[in-house]
């Protein structure tokens, strides 16, 4: 995986090591990244993006406690080689969290209830 | 820092020949100081975590660079006490200052030598001086050697002085306003070797801006400094996620202090608008803690806050 591929918005309000959490599970869930792949390290990633190296350690454990990643020994981090999780239902509807919320929060200030926006929802699943 | 280090160090000075490799780089208590009568610190405490990148956001005349002379014992304070690595700023020793990168925002050092000359000068009282950087740095930043300091513009005096000061490999690097002297390119640039420091050599930094974006991307912590007082000090990522802005409708607005309330602003109170009377509040929440209940009554609006919107709210 080359570094370029992250897309930082340091500006936006998503913290950057959520940007590089979400952005890195849509990859390994979409099989972009493929188990066993080695990532780049967080010197290279804070270098090239210009970022605190905290951040990506931050970015890596998690996805690491999530299982999404593993760390070899001496050789940096990896997509799990067993990433199974990664690909579960219960896992890719995690990373619609944020979108699922936005909605959530958008219907409640346009005081519209559940039925109508899940109704409009379903409409748009099946298209 | 090795033991050997320390014991081919011929220095005299006893209390910093052993600096705690863990004592804060930098810790304020109560800060105060006034000139003229104008309070232009007021109770200010604060501190940098070793390896952390603490950015200090202000508007121009919010006492930054008082502040910043203050933690490093440059000025005198009427009260509160400033450490270096754990010693008394007013009364740092040589082997603190060693370790000690600083970039006032107008350098006037030295300023009858030539900029190689200087930077050779000053390279010589440090064992680790980056020569490589230097030479690779003053092209980069097009930057004349053989210039006499004096005759440089501000602009390029202070990137001069930050060739210097990030040249020495501190552990410590305190820069006062360094944005301001840098085209995009070069900014980035010392960004990337803030960054790039940070994670090699463990230094920690301080630096002062008025533009967010720069510390957006390489701070791991912010303070917001507004007329003498410090109104916030958290790491970065919590302040974008503990922070938010709801948006009450007038209807709502009578309802008494939001949980975590910091700041409320009235819109419109004397007009005849729709938004007449309509509030936004800034709150904070714990780590791990819910907003409160109130975010979920209809009509109610919140918003996550960029770092540039939460300063200009609550330093109005």
């Amino acid at each position: 995986m080359d570094v370029s591929v992250l897309v930082i918005q340091p500006s936006a309000s998503e913290p950057i090591y959520r940007q590089i959490v979400g952005q890195l599970g849509r990859m390994i869930a979409s099989g972009q990244l493929e188990p066993g792949e080695l990532l780049p390290s967080v010197r290279d990633i804070a270098g090239f993006h210009a970022i605190n190296p905290m951040t990506v350690s931050r970015a890596y454990s998690l996805l690491e406690a999530e299982g999404l990643l593993e760390r070899l020994r001496g050789r940096g981090m990896a997509v799990a080689a067993t990433p199974g999780r990664a690909h579960s239902e219960d896992r890719r509807l995690r990373l619609l969290e944020p979108h699922l919320l936005q909605i959530a929060r958008q219907a409640r200030e346009l005081e519209l209830g559940a039925e109508p926006v899940l109704r409009r929802l379903a409409e748009l699943l099946e298209e | 820092m090795t033991s050997a280090a320390l014991n081919i160090d011929d220095s005299p000075m006893r209390s910093e020949a052993q600096l705690p490799a863990n004592a804060f780089p930098l810790r304020a208590r109560a800060l105060t100081k006034s000139y003229g009568g104008r309070r232009v610190l007021d109770d200010v405490s604060l501190t940098l975590e070793p390896g952390s990148v603490l950015g200090l956001i202000g508007r121009n005349g919010a006492g930054k660079s008082t502040l910043i002379r203050a933690l490093l014992g440059l000025i005198e304070i009427d009260s509160g006490s400033a450490q270096i690595f754990g010693e008394q700023a007013l009364a740092l020793g040589d082997r603190g200052k060693q370790q000690l990168g600083y970039v006032p925002q107008q350098p006037d050092a030295l300023g009858w030598m030539e900029v190689a000359q200087m930077l050779e000068f000053v390279g010589r009282f440090y064992p680790a001086w980056d020569k490589a950087f230097v030479d690779a740095t003053l092209e980069r930043w097009r930057l004349p050697r053989d210039r006499v300091l004096a005759k440089l513009s501000p602009g390029e005096r202070q990137r001069v002085e930050l060739i210097r000061a990030i040249a020495i490999r501190p552990r410590l690097l305190v820069l006062d306003e360094p944005a301001a002297a840098l085209d995009p390119v070069a900014r980035r640039d010392l960004l990337r070797e803030i960054a790039l420091r940070a994670n090699d050599d463990g230094t920690s930094v301080l630096f002062s801006t008025h533009i967010v974006s720069d510390l957006e991307r390489v701070a791991s912590h912010i303070a917001f400094l507004h007329e003498g007082r410090k109104l916030l000090e958290a790491p970065i990522d919590d302040l974008k996620e503990l922070f938010a802005r709801v948006s009450l409708p007038a209807a709502l607005a009578a309802h008494g202090r939001v949980a975590g309330e910091l700041h409320r602003r009235i819109h419109d109170a004397q007009g005849t608008s729709a938004l007449t009377g309509a509030v936004s509040i800034i709150i904070e929440r714990a780590p791990g803690e819910d907003w409160p209940a109130i975010v979920r009554e209809p009509g109610v609006r919140l918003d996550a806050l960029g770092l540039e919107d939460l300063f200009v709210e609550i330093a109005e």
